[in-house]
C-alpha cells in the first residue's frame, strides 16, 4: 500500500476518496461494481446518475459500507475506513434514502436526536441540537418535535430525514434519491431549499438519482454511469452538456436537446422564478440576447453568473435548466 | 342441589383451584414466550435451522394432549412439573411463528436507515424491531395462552393442579351426587378463565403498543 495511513493536509485532500473500489456479489459472474476510481472534494456536490442496475446505489452504499466492497480501498478525510469500525463509520456520515425510514414508534425529535445520543451527547444538548436542526430544515419545533413519523406528510418526513442525517453534523452526506418518492411540486421545493442549505453548510455530498434533470440542477459535478457499471463521464454540468463524453452519455442527456434550446432561447424567456436578487456579478447581458450567446460571454470570461438588466441574477445552472425540454411549460 | 348452589357451597375450593390454574398457565406461557422469542432472533441467521424449529414446534401441537402428558409420566412423574413443562411445549410455536412474522414484517427500510445510523445489530434488535413486532409478538402470546388454559385442564390426567381436577374427579364418578355439577363447575371455570386472559391481553396490547404505531 502506498497510500499514507495519517491524514495528509487537510486542504488538498480529497473528502473522498475510491481507490478501484470493486464489488462482486457471491455466485455472481460479474461485477455490480466494476473497479472505480473516484475522488470527491470538501464541500463538493457530487450526483451519481444513471439506468437502473449501473451500480450507483451500490457506489454508495459502499462508501459508509452498508455494502462491503468485494476490492480496493475508500478514504473519507485522509483516512482509510475500508476496515474500521463500520458503526462508528456510519456515525460520522449522514445517510438519506429515498424511503425515508424514520423509526415510527420513536418522536420527530428522538428521530433526529438519534446518533446525537449514541455518540453520548447530553440530553440538553441533543434537545438544543434538534431544535436547531429542524428550523434548519423549515419545520416549527414546537409544532413537531413531539409528533409521530406517520402524522407527517412525505415531504416533511423527508425534511426530518435531511435533518436527522445533519445532526451530529458530519461532513459527509450520503443520499440515495432523497426525493424520489416526493411529489413533483414538492419535490421541487426540496430541491430549492436543499441547494440553498447547502450554500449555508458546504457538506460533500454524493447523491444518487435516475432523473438527468435533478443532477444537473444539484450537482457540481455528476458522474454518469453506463450498464456495466463504467463510469462515462465525470464532469460538470455544463462539460455534460456541451461535450458528452460518449454517445450513451448523449443519449442520456436526450440527445443533445437541451444544448440546441440554449441557443433558441432568449434569456427573457426564463420563467422569473429562476432568477435571483441583483448582486455583484462578471458578466452583464439584455433579456433579448440568447442563452447561448450569454453563456459563451459567460465563458470566455470565466464567470459563473449573470446580472440581467431588469431581471436579476442567473448562474450557469439556472439557465442549463431553464433550457431543458420541459422549460418554459407551465412554470409551478 | 341446583349448579348454583353447588358453587356457593364449593366457591373455595373453586376458587383455590381457578388461581391455581391460570397460575400454572401463566408460567408456562411465560416460559415458552422467552423460549420462542430466543429461539427466533437466534435463528435468523440459519433460515434453516428458523424452519426446522417451526415445523417441530408445529408437529408439537399435533399429538393429541391426553397422550403428551401420559408420556411425560415415566420421566417427570406427577403433578406440577410434567404440567408446566407440557403447557409450554404447547405455548411455543404460535409465539414463535408470531416472533418470526412480526420480525419479518418491520419495514426494511427503517432497519437501512438505523443501520445506516450506526445501529449495531443488538441496538437494532431492542430499540426498532423488538419494538416494532411487538404487536404481532403479543397477539402470539395471546393466543397460545387461550389454547394452553384448555390443555391445562387435562393435566389433572398426571394429578396437575388446577380445575381439571373438577372435571376429572366429576367425571369418573357420573351418576353420584353432584358429578354433573362438580365436572361442570371445572368447565365453566376454565372458560372464565379464557375470558378474563383474553381480555387482559387486549388491555395489556393496548398500553404496551408504541404510541407512535396508532396513530
Amino acid at each position: 500500500m502506498s497510500e499514507p495511513t495519517t491524514p495528509r493536509d487537510s486542504t488538498t485532500e480529497p473528502m473522498i476518496r475510491l481507490v478501484e473500489v470493486t464489488k462482486r456479489y457471491d455466485g455472481a459472474d460479474v461485477d455490480a461494481v466494476a473497479p472505480l476510481m473516484m475522488e470527491i472534494g470538501r464541500g463538493e456536490f457530487v450526483v451519481l446518475v444513471g439506468p437502473s442496475g449501473c451500480g450507483k446505489t451500490t457506489t454508495l452504499r459502499m462508501i459508509n459500507r452498508l455494502v462491503e466492497p468485494s476490492g480496493g480501498e475508500i478514504w473519507i478525510d485522509g483516512r482509510n475506513v475500508t476496515h474500521v469500525d463500520p458503526d462508528d463509520l456510519r456515525r460520522g456520515i449522514g445517510y438519506v434514502i429515498q424511503q425515508v425510514g424514520l423509526i415510527p414508534h420513536m418522536s420527530i425529535e428522538q428521530n433526529v436526536g438519534l446518533v446525537p445520543q449514541m455518540l453520548g451527547w447530553d440530553k440538553p444538548t441533543v434537545t438544543a441540537r434538534v431544535e436547531e436542526l429542524l428550523e434548519l430544515v423549515g419545520l416549527d419545533p414546537a409544532a413537531y418535535r413531539s409528533r409521530y413519523p406517520r402524522q407527517l406528510s412525505g415531504g416533511q418526513q423527508q425534511r426530518v430525514g435531511v435533518a436527522r442525517a445533519l445532526a451530529a453534523d458530519p461532513p459527509v452526506m450520503l443520499m440515495d434519491e432523497p426525493f424520489g418518492a416526493i411529489d413533483p411540486i414538492t419535490r421541487d421545493r426540496l430541491q430549492d431549499e436543499f441547494l440553498a442549505l447547502q450554500q449555508r453548510i458546504r457538506k460533500t455530498i454524493v447523491f444518487v438519482t435516475h432523473d438527468i434533470d435533478e443532477a444537473l440542477r444539484l450537482g457540481d459535478r455528476i458522474a454518469i454511469f453506463a450498464d456495466g457499471s463504467r463510469l462515462a463521464q465525470f464532469a460538470t454540468p455544463l462539460e455534460i452538456l456541451t461535450t458528452p463524453a460518449d454517445d450513451f452519455v448523449r443519449s442520456f442527456i436526450g440527445e443533445g436537446a437541451a444544448i440546441r434550446r440554449l441557443s433558441l432561447l432568449r434569456i427573457g424567456d426564463i420563467e422569473p422564478a429562476r432568477f435571483r436578487p441583483a448582486g455583484d456579478a462578471g458578466v452583464r447581458a439584455k433579456p433579448d440576447e440568447t442563452v447561448a450567446v450569454v453563456l459563451e460571454r459567460m465563458l470566455n470570461g470565466s464567470a459563473n453568473r449573470v446580472e440581467v438588466q431588469g431581471l436579476g441574477q442567473l448562474s450557469v445552472q439556472d439557465m442549463l435548466l431553464a433550457t431543458g425540454p420541459e422549460a418554459g411549460e407551465a412554470p409551478q | 342441589m341446583s349448579f348454583f348452589d353447588y358453587l356457593g357451597e364449593n366457591s373455595e375450593r373453586i376458587t383455590f383451584l381457578l388461581i391455581q390454574h391460570v397460575q400454572v398457565v401463566l408460567v408456562a406461557v411465560g416460559i415458552a414466550t422467552v423460549v420462542a422469542v430466543t429461539i427466533a432472533v437466534g435463528t435468523e441467521r440459519t433460515p434453516r435451522l428458523r424452519a426446522a424449529s417451526l415445523s417441530v414446534t408445529g408437529t408439537i401441537l399435533t399429538i393429541p394432549s391426553f397422550a403428551l402428558f401420559g408420556l411425560m409420566i415415566p420421566i417427570f412423574g406427577l403433578g406440577v412439573a410434567p404440567t408446566i413443562l407440557a403447557l409450554t411445549v404447547y405455548a411455543i410455536f404460535p409465539i414463535l411463528r408470531n416472533t418470526v412474522t412480526g420480525l419479518d414484517g418491520v419495514d426494511a427500510s427503517v432497519v437501512d436507515a438505523a443501520r445506516g445510523m450506526g445501529m449495531g445489530p443488538w441496538r437494532r434488535l431492542g430499540r426498532i424491531r423488538l419494538p416494532l413486532a411487538w404487536p404481532v409478538i403479543l397477539n402470539g402470546v395471546r393466543v397460545a395462552t387461550i389454547m394452553v388454559v384448555a390443555i391445562a385442564a387435562i393435566g389433572a390426567a398426571v394429578q396437575g393442579p388446577g380445575l381439571g381436577q373438577l372435571i376429572f374427579r366429576g367425571l369418573s364418578r357420573t351418576g353420584g351426587a353432584n358429578a354433573l355439577n362438580e365436572a361442570l363447575s371445572g368447565v365453566v371455570g376454565v372458560v372464565a378463565v379464557a375470558l378474563i386472559l383474553d381480555a387482559i391481553f387486549i388491555l395489556i396490547a393496548r398500553l404496551t403498543t408504541p404510541r407512535g404505531l396508532h396513530v
